[in-house]
């Protein structure tokens, strides 16, 4: 063995005795056997929910392929929140990195050279092995010290866990200490081990003065630093005993204690990930058909689907929902991380003493016991006004880093609470009106199409004859008043435009897109297959619609009920008709506006670009708010809110978008593009006391001002 | 078995703006929707409540109506009554009396230990079916109940009826009996779509009036008051348009009033 080879490499077992190596290997062997309980214990827990909607196994190539694009690029944790994105590149590309370089170490170590005298663990490879881990190392290093310093320092009000959904004198809130112990516990080994690895590597340096050393640059200057100290050789090796055991015996632990610590995200948010449903509240999942009579939604922790099961434990508690729920904002006793939490909680309480047979018996033989069969929903658990506060607005899931569905699973609670009658008598009366007369306003349904009467020409009923255009128009937009008005707007725009449309008069029903968001799975399955009966029988080549909640279910929902149509929002069409040429402003307006996003047309639909390219045509100066696009903030009325009671004593949703835009400066007008928004911040802008400052148009009624289809410029009605 | 029977009413719910049949007694029926009355909600809520909290026993739900009554009886099947019996309306006059009678020869055979009706229905408000019911039934009967509290093996129930003014009067009287139920007494459950799907399933039987023993016109002799025609208002008459500033229409008014309805000057009393 040349000199030059000797020095490129090392020994991984330095002046060990015999026992002391035995004593590492059963050590590693126990950490594993821990390691692999800890694993085995939540698959166990996930087996005992139910596996009906996992997706294919066929699939998993390319959801692991998803997951791992997501994962590496770290987009979903660099998602609104670049500090951390880059904190937490580095400890994950630091971590994974050290990991498999001790892998391969062990690999060298434990099989190729002693089973086969293969030893590759030296030359070339020692050395970029050395730079690659020394530099990851500080990658690591760096990115725990700017989380220590966020947590310390920065302190962001998320991070204390305190719940909206308790009092402060809960003692869940007291509870919650646990969780900021344990991120810290968390964060401190993992710099314990970094910490340490370094001056085990300074030691060594410092010792053995290796002629590579320069290809373990951070490891070098620590040498560096040791050197300066000017310790004996003796003291120096009592150093490197107690370094190297220090780190190890923690390191070990470590490796053992990742599945029950906040650690296990490694394993459970990846596999959140792979199983993640990019539909996930645009479309929601069917209840399932059988006639069993089993309750539906979610009662008891073992009416779970897998995958929701698996994403409670993915939760990493990073309050990236938290922040973007509309309902905590505006402090209403709901944020989905503690529904998350409270719902991880109970399972992991619920499977508390099931023991390495029960473990091993659901594992090897499927074995199911009751264990789970404990109710989610009441006082202790997520309450009933928790789960009525939702906007079913899907920010949550848009915000979640690891693809966890908190919309979806309120829904699912709410689906049990609506069926064992649980709601506000408010709430029991509209779905009895919509399930009576078709519409929330418990109108009679011939009234629906009675908004063309003040038109002076008239619409076709496209139940009678073709249409290139069918007009679904929605509940708001033919009954309220409001926006009665902004639907005339509509229909002489596309009669200017030359555009052959009809609507369905009272053949049209509720789209129950809103109804289903409530949870009342049945009525919106009977709505949907009326309206999909009715507009089967028609002619048509598309479907527009002013109302983003039937866009929604229209073009996400019912398609799989066997309703298949191009659907447009009116937005799409108007911007089209405005650069097509069909519309022509007669003068650019050019009013300072800003726009508000409704989650069921942004979030839901990708519809961010089309009101801005009409606002641009109609020469309209747009001041985007803070919270825009994809982080739109919720009117409140979404999720069947609009027909719940608003809890007194605290700002409104709608009130608080408001403001928001006023701290833009002077403006316009506030624009918005969907009926329910013309209602409520119509309201807000007067309940917040601003109807001399700020005033409400809804897009076409701008679109109208500049074509100029109408003389006078709209106001909206009903004041 | 407790057996509880429940009449029930599908009413119709009018639009502010409807058309009349020609020259009939009726309203165009495009222009109706319909439901289960209001006040029945409370009397089958009140039913299902008891069979719940007790057991051993069945609630029946009965009505008197066409073919699409059998929604509001399905929509008390889903709220949890065990059968439903529809009598055909056929050539049976709307009328209370009638109806009771009807209503009366189905649930003789019953042996109903309770029978609980809705004070009114929303649509002909004459709140007579079900006293003129107990009268048929030949059964104690307590009015506007908002309370009530069985005791089954003692043979008595104890309710609370409304009367007028807020005042309450607490009442014991003697199963089997007849109730008949305010709105507010209870909550009326919600009947979800999935459960009245599964309520198709249970049994509702149509039971023609020759079946029970009696027919159809002998049930129609027994009606108070027939329909004999339904008119809208003539319009137009009497309305006199005040016009000029405040002040003159406020002294125009006073003067009509003064006048017309002898309001007296000077105001108090």
């Amino acid at each position: 063995m040349s000199l030059l080879a000797a020095a490129q490499t090392r020994e991984v077992f330095w002046q060990f005795p015999p026992w002391a190596e035995v004593l590492w290997y059963c050590l590693a062997v126990g950490s594993v056997f821990v390691f692999a309980y800890g694993v085995a214990r939540p698959i166990a827990k996930y087996r005992r929910g139910n596996p009906a909607s996992l997706p294919p196994l066929g699939e998993l190539r390319s959801r692991i392929g998803v997951a791992n694009r997501t994962v590496f690029s770290q987009a979903s944790v660099s998602f609104r929140d670049p500090y951390v994105g880059w904190a937490h590149r580095g400890i994950f590309y630091g971590f994974l990195v050290l990991f498999i370089g001790t892998v391969i170490l062990a690999i060298n170590t434990d099989l190729t050279e002693p089973l086969f005298g293969w030893r590759f663990f030296e030359g070339d490879f020692y050395l970029v092995y050395s730079l690659i881990l020394d530099t990851l190392g500080v990658a690591l290093l760096v990115g725990l010290l700017m989380i220590m310093f966020r947590r310390a320092v920065l302190k962001p009000k998320k991070l204390d866990y305190t719940r909206p959904d308790r009092t402060a004198d809960d003692p869940d809130q007291a509870a919650r200490r646990g969780y900021r112990i344990g991120d810290w516990i968390f964060v401190g080994t993992l710099f314990y081990l970094v910490v340490t690895g370094y001056m085990l590597e300074g030691v060594r340096i410092a010792m053995d003065s290796p002629a590579n050393a320069d290809y373990s640059p951070f490891g070098w200057l620590t040498a560096q630093a040791i050197d300066t100290l000017g310790m004996s050789e003796g003291a120096l090796e009592v150093l490197r005993h107690v370094g190297w055991w220090s780190h190890g015996l923690v390191a070990l632990a470590f490796v053992s204690s990742i599945p029950y610590t906040k650690a296990i995200h490694m394993l459970t948010s990846y596999a959140s990930l792979v199983l993640k449903d990019d539909q996930a509240g645009k479309r929601l999942r069917a209840a399932p058909t059988d006639e069993t009579g089993e309750p539906t939604g979610y009662g008891i922790l073992s009416d779970f689907l897998t995958e929701h099961l698996v994403q409670l434990d993915a939760c990493t508690k990073c309050g990236k929902c938290h922040e973007a729920c509309p309902a905590n904002a505006t402090g209403m006793p709901l944020s989905p991380r503690d529904v998350v939490l409270q719902l991880r909680e109970d399972a992991n309480d619920a499977m508390r003493g099931v023991g390495i047979g029960g473990v091993l018996g659901s594992l090897m033989k499927g074995d199911r016991d009751d264990r789970l069969k404990v109710d989610v929903i009441g006082g202790d658990d997520v309450r009933e006004e928790t789960v009525w506060s939702c906007m079913q607005c899907n920010a949550c899931v848009e915000a979640c880093p690891v693809g966890i569905e908190q919309a979806p699973m309120i829904n699912q609670l709410r689906r049990r609470l609506v069926e064992e009658g649980r709601m506000e008598a408010g709430l029991t009366k509209t779905l009895q009106l919509v399930h009576r007369s078709g519409n929330s306003f418990g109108e009679n349904r011939r009234k629906r199409g009675r908004w063309v009467r003040e038109l002076d020409f008239e619409v076709k009923d496209a139940r009678e004859e073709p249409v290139d255009v069918l007009w679904f128009v929605g509940d708001y937009a033919s009954f309220d008043p409001r926006s009665q008005e902004v639907t005339r707007s509509i229909a002489r725009l596309l009669r200017e435009a030359g555009v052959d449309f009809g609507i369905l008069y009272d053949g049209e029903q509720n789209s129950g897109n809103d109804v289903r968001r409530v949870g009342e799975e049945g009525l919106f399955e009977l709505l949907a297959e009326t309206n999909i009966a009715t507009l089967a029988e028609c002619s048509f080549n598309r479907i527009v619609t002013s109302d983003p909640h039937s866009l929604n279910t229209l073009s996400n929902e019912y398609s799989e009920l066997g309703g298949s149509w191009e659907v447009l929002h009116h937005t799409s069409l108007l911007a089209d008709l405005l650069e097509g040429g069909q519309l022509k402003p007669k003068e650019q307006l050019g009013s300072r506006v800003t726009y508000h996003d409704p989650c069921y047309l942004g979030r839901h639909n990708g519809g961010y670009d089309d009101p801005r390219r009409i606002l641009e045509a109609i020469g309209c100066e747009l001041i985007e708010m803070p919270r825009n696009r994809d982080n739109s903030f919720c009117c409140g009325a979404g999720g069947g809110r609009i027909w719940m009671t608003e809890p007194e004593g605290h700002e409104r949703p709608s009130e608080n978008r408001i403001r928001e835009a006023l701290g833009l400066g002077e403006l316009d007008y506030f624009v918005v593009a969907c009926p329910k928004d013309v209602t409520m911040y119509e309201d807000a802008v007067k309940t917040t006391g601003n109807s001399t400052e700020i005033a409400v148009r809804e897009l076409a009624q701008l679109v109208e001002e500049a074509v100029g289809t109408r003389s006078e410029p709209t106001a909206l009605a009903g004041v | 078995m407790f057996k509880i029977v429940v009449p029930i009413k599908q009413v119709a719910l009018l639009d502010d703006e409807f058309e009349l049949e020609p020259g009939a007694s009726e309203v165009d029926p495009d222009w109706i929707d319909r439901e289960l009355n209001d006040w029945d909600t409370f009397a089958v809520e009140a039913a299902v409540t008891f069979k719940e909290e007790k057991g051993d026993c069945e609630v029946v739900v009965i009505t008197v109506g066409d073919e699409d009554s059998e929604e509001a009886l399905v929509d008390c099947l889903a709220r949890g009554a065990d059968r439903a019996i529809r009598i055909p309306s056929d050539d049976l006059p709307p009328d209370p009396l009638a109806v009771a009678a009807a209503l009366a020869a189905a649930i003789r055979p019953e042996e109903p230990s309770l029978v609980l009706c809705g004070v009114q229905s929303s649509d002909a408000a004459s709140s007579a079916t079900g006293v003129a019911l107990s009268g048929y039934l030949d059964l104690p009967r307590v009015a506007v109940v908002r309370a009530i509290e069985l005791d089954p093996a003692g043979g008595k129930a104890k309710v609370v009826r409304e009367l007028e003014d807020g005042l309450l009067e607490d009442v014991s009287v003697s199963l089997p009996s007849l109730l008949t139920v305010q709105t507010g007494a209870n909550e009326p459950r919600y009947a979800t779509l999935r459960a009245i799907k599964q309520a198709a399933d249970k049994p509702l039987a149509t039971v023609a009036a020759e079946e029970l023993g009696t027919d159809t016109a002998a049930l129609a002799a027994q009606a108070g008051a027939t329909v004999s025609q339904l008119a809208n208002r003539p319009k137009g008459e009497g309305a006199e348009m005040l016009s000029g500033d405040s002040d003159e229409v406020a002294a125009a008014l006073i003067e009509i009033l003064k006048e017309r309805a002898g309001v007296a000057n000077g105001g108090g009393s």
